[in-house]
C-alpha cells in the first residue's frame, strides 16, 4: 500500500493532468461545461420529488414527507454513482488504455488513480445542491407542525441540520477514495485476465446498489431481519456516514467509522498488492 | 545541457545497452479462460509456451548506431520491447544506461482523445519531468512538428503522418540517451524527412545511441554502421552492414521464393483472353542453372521459360512477353518474331507441345516486384488476333541488398570527379 501512494506522490503531476483533463473531457463541447455537474442533481431531486411524492406517495416513516425523502436518496445517489462510476472504469482503465501500457513505460498505478479522484471531484461538485437543499428545509423551511415534531423527536430524528460535524466530510471522501481504489485496482488487474469481469461489473454493481439503503430506509431492512447484510455492506456504512453529516449535523457511528478505516485500507492494501505483483505482466496479458 | 551530456558519453565510454541471455515467452491459450485458471488454481501452467525472442546477447556501445533487421515476426518488436523496459524478459537480463526514447509504432504512446499539446506533456511527465523542464522543450516541439494550430486539436483527427512528426519530435525532443525508432515511421514528406536526418545526424555527433528496426537492409545500411539481424527470436547474424548481407541476402531469396512461388500458383485471378487454339501452360524462371526461383539480384541472369500446348490449329502463332513494374509501369516487351533475326513457327497440329525462352543476360532491374503477361497471337492475319492473351502470369522480386543504384533500370555508369591541380579519376560500373 505504502508503495502504491509512493508510486502516485512521484507521479502526482501526471496524475493531475490526467484528472484535470478527465474533468474538463466529460463537459468538453457543452455550452454549460461544469454546471452540468450541478444541473443533475437537481434534475434528479425534482424527479425524485415527483416521482415519491406525487405518484407514490412513498414515506419512508409516518413523519417523512416525499420533499424529504428524496433528498435523503439523492444524497445516497450522489455518492453512489461517483462509487460505481468508478468502479467500472477502473476495471477497464488497463484495456482502455492499452497504447500507453504495451507501447511505453507507462505506471500503470495512474489510471485507476485518476479514475477515482476524477469522479470524487465531480461529486464534489454536486454536493453544494445537497446542501443547499438541507439548508432549504432545514432552515428557510423548517417543519413547523408539532405533530410531526413530537413523531420526530419520539423517533429520534433531528431534522435536517448542519454542524460542525461536517469538519469529517474530507475523511469520509479519503476513505470513499481509498477504498474505491482498492477495489477499482483489484478489477483492473483481475480484468486482464478474465475480460468477462468488465461486463459483470455492471451487474454486480447494480445488484450492490439496491442490496445497499439508497432507496429505502436501513430501518425498513433491519426489521425484515436483514440488518446483517448491512453490517457487511461497507458502502452502507459510507453513505450513512454521509448522511447523519451532511443531512443531520450528527457525528457519525465512530465504530462503524473506524470499521470503514480499517475495510477500505485493508483493500487498498490487497487490491494495490495484487495490481502491482502482476504488473510486469500487463503489457504481455494485453 | 548537451555539452555536459557529451562529455559524459564520451569520458564515460563503455556500454549503451547489454544484454544476457535474454528470453521472452509468452503462453498462448487455447482459451481464455484458461489464463484465470493459470492465475488462481495451482498446477502445472494450462497453455503453449511460445518464445518471441531467445538467447540473445548484445553489447551495444554508446554512441554507436544499430540496425535492426528481420522479417515480420522474427522477435524485433519483443527485442524492443524488452529493451525499453516495456516489457520484462521471462530469462535472462537486460542493462540500459541512460534515458530512453522510441518511437516504436504509430500513434504509440499517444492518447488518441487528447490533443498534440496534451500528449506533449504526458509523454514528458511519464519521462518525470518537471513543470519547468516542459515548458522549455514545448516550444521547441512543436515548431519542429510543424503542427501549428492543431497541436490543440484531438490526436485522433490527425494524418498518420501528423501522428509521425509530433511523435518523431517528441522522441528527439525529450533528451534522451537512446533513441530507439522504427525506420518506417521517420519519415514523412521529403521536407521533414530531411529534418529528421539532421536531428539523427546531431544525435550520433552528441554521442548518443541509436537504435533502427527495420525488415529492410537498404534503408538500414545508410544510417548504421553495425547491424543485428533477427530470425525467429534469436540473432542471427551481427557485425557491419557488408557482413550481415550476404546472410540477409540469402534469407530474403528464400523468403521471397516462397511467398512468390505460392503466389504464382493461384495467380489465375487475372484476365485471360484469346481464341485458345495455343496455351501457354507453365512458366518458370531462373537465374543461373536449372533451379527455378523467383527473386532474383540486378545483374544476374534472368530467363523464363513458358511452355505451352496446342489444342486446335493455329496458321501463325507467335509468343511474346510483356515484363511490368508491380505498380503498373511497363518496362520491357517482346516477341520472337519482330526482331532483326526472326524466328517463325508457321501453321501449328493439334497435340503439339514446346516451350519458349526470353532471356535477359544481365538483369538489369533494381529492387522491387514485377510481374510477366504472355501473348499468343496469331500472325497470319493482317492484324495479329489473341490466341492466349495472359495477364499477370508470374510474379517475381529483384532483391538488392547493396542498393548502388536507385529508381527502376540498373544501368552501367561511368563516373568521373576532376579536381584541378589532379588528374581526373573514373569509375566504371
Amino acid at each position: 500500500m505504502f508503495r502504491y501512494l509512493r508510486t502516485i506522490r512521484d507521479h502526482r503531476q501526471l496524475v493531475a493532468d490526467f484528472v484535470r483533463r478527465d474533468l474538463r473531457a466529460r463537459y468538453v463541447g457543452s455550452s454549460m461545461g461544469f454546471f452540468w455537474s450541478v444541473v443533475f442533481p437537481i434534475i434528479n431531486l425534482i424527479v425524485f420529488t415527483f416521482v415519491f411524492r406525487m405518484i407514490l406517495n412513498a414515506r419512508w416513516s409516518d413523519f417523512q414527507d416525499g420533499t424529504t425523502v428524496a433528498v435523503i436518496m439523492l444524497m445516497g445517489i450522489v455518492i453512489w454513482s461517483a462509487f460505481a462510476e468508478s468502479m467500472s472504469r477502473c476495471t477497464n482503465s488497463l484495456v482502455e488504455n492499452s497504447n500507453l501500457i504495451q507501447k511505453v513505460v507507462f505506471p500503470a498505478e495512474v489510471l485507476p488513480t485518476y479514475m477515482v479522484i476524477s469522479s470524487l471531484i465531480n461529486m464534489l461538485i454536486s454536493f453544494p445542491v445537497v446542501l443547499a437543499a438541507v439548508i432549504w428545509l432545514g432552515y428557510v423551511d423548517p417543519i413547523t407542525d408539532p405533530a410531526v415534531l413530537a413523531k420526530m423527536a419520539e423517533a429520534g430524528d433531528p431534522g435536517f441540520n448542519l454542524g460542525p460535524s461536517l469538519v469529517v466530510l474530507p475523511l469520509l471522501l479519503l476513505l470513499q477514495g481509498l477504498l474505491t481504489a482498492g477495489l477499482g485496482m483489484f478489477f483492473a488487474a483481475f480484468n486482464l485476465f478474465w475480460r468477462d469481469t468488465f461486463h459483470l461489473m455492471g451487474v454486480a454493481l447494480t445488484v450492490w446498489m439496491f442490496a445497499t439503503p439508497i432507496f429505502y430506509p436501513a430501518l425498513a431492512v433491519e426489521r425484515k431481519g436483514f440488518g446483517w447484510l448491512l453490517d457487511l455492506n461497507p458502502m452502507h456504512w459510507l453513505i450513512d456516514s454521509y448522511r447523519r453529516i451532511g443531512l443531520n449535523g450528527q457525528w457519525p457511528e465512530w465504530s462503524r467509522l473506524g470499521m470503514l478505516a480499517l475495510v477500505s485500507m485493508l483493500l487498498l492494501h490487497l487490491g494495490s498488492s495484487f495490481f502491482r505483483s502482476q504488473k510486469n505482466r500487463f503489457p504481455d496479458l494485453l | 545541457m548537451y555539452e555536459t551530456k557529451k562529455d559524459k558519453a564520451l569520458i564515460g565510454g563503455g556500454s549503451a545497452i547489454v544484454a544476457r541471455g535474454l528470453g521472452k515467452t509468452y503462453r498462448l491459450y487455447d482459451k481464455p479462460i484458461h489464463r484465470l485458471w493459470d492465475l488462481m488454481l495451482p498446477g502445472k501452467p494450462r497453455g503453449k509456451e511460445f518464445w518471441a525472442v531467445r538467447d540473445v546477447y548484445l553489447d551495444i556501445p554508446r554512441g554507436s548506431t544499430v540496425g535492426i533487421i528481420g522479417e515480420n515476426g522474427a522477435g524485433k518488436s519483443t527485442l524492443l520491447k524488452l529493451l525499453t523496459g516495456i516489457t520484462h524478459p521471462t530469462v535472462g537480463e537486460v542493462h540500459v544506461d541512460g534515458r530512453v526514447a522510441s518511437l516504436l509504432e504509430l500513434g504509440a504512446g499517444f492518447h488518441p482523445e487528447f490533443s498534440g499539446a496534451e500528449n506533449i506533456r504526458l509523454n514528458c511527465s511519464i519521462l518525470g519531468m518537471t513543470d519547468e523542464e516542459i515548458a522549455e522543450r514545448f516550444e521547441r516541439i512543436v515548431e519542429f512538428s510543424e503542427l501549428g494550430e492543431f497541436i490543440h486539436r484531438p490526436v485522433n483527427t490527425y494524418s498518420s503522418g501528423m501522428q509521425v512528426r509530433l511523435g518523431f519530435s517528441v522522441a528527439t525532443s525529450v533528451d534522451p540517451d537512446i533513441l530507439i525508432i522504427d525506420e518506417a515511421l521517420a519519415v514523412g514528406d521529403e521536407h521533414f524527412k530531411g529534418k529528421c536526418i539532421n536531428r539523427l545526424n546531431e544525435f550520433q555527433e552528441q554521442g548518443k545511441t541509436t537504435l533502427f528496426v527495420s525488415h529492410d537492409m537498404g534503408s538500414v545500411k545508410s544510417m548504421c554502421q553495425q547491424v543485428i539481424l533477427m530470425h525467429e527470436g534469436r540473432v542471427l547474424e551481427q557485425g557491419t552492414a557488408e557482413e550481415v548481407a550476404d546472410e540477409y541476402l540469402k534469407r530474403a531469396h528464400a523468403r521471397g521464393n516462397d511467398r512468390l512461388s505460392s503466389l504464382n500458383r493461384t495467380i489465375d485471378a487475372y484476365p485471360r483472353w484469346g481464341s485458345g487454339e495455343v496455351r501457354t501452360t507453365t512458366v518458370e524462371m531462373f537465374a543461373e542453372g536449372n533451379k527455378p526461383t523467383q527473386t532474383f539480384e540486378p545483374g544476374m541472369p534472368f530467363r523464363v521459360r513458358v511452355g505451352y500446348e496446342v489444342t486446335g490449329d493455329c496458321a501463325d502463332p507467335v509468343f511474346g512477353m510483356g515484363l511490368y513494374r508491380s505498380d503498373g509501369t511497363y518496362v520491357n516487351g517482346s516477341n520472337h518474331y519482330w526482331r532483326r533475326d526472326p524466328i517463325e513457327i508457321g501453321p501449328v497440329r493439334n497435340g503439339e507441345k514446346g516451350y519458349v525462352e526470353m532471356a535477359f543476360e544481365s538483369l538489369p532491374l533494381l529492387k522491387g516486384q514485377y510481374y510477366l503477361t504472355l501473348f499468343v497471337y496469331d500472325h497470319s492475319k493482317p492484324a495479329p488476333t489473341p490466341v492466349d492473351h495472359r495477364e499477370h502470369a508470374a510474379v517475381f522480386e529483384v532483391l538488392d541488398g547493396r542498393q548502388m543504384q536507385h529508381g527502376l533500370l540498373f544501368l552501367p555508369t561511368r563516373w568521373t570527379v576532376a579536381r584541378s591541380g589532379q588528374d581526373p579519376r573514373s569509375s566504371q560500373e
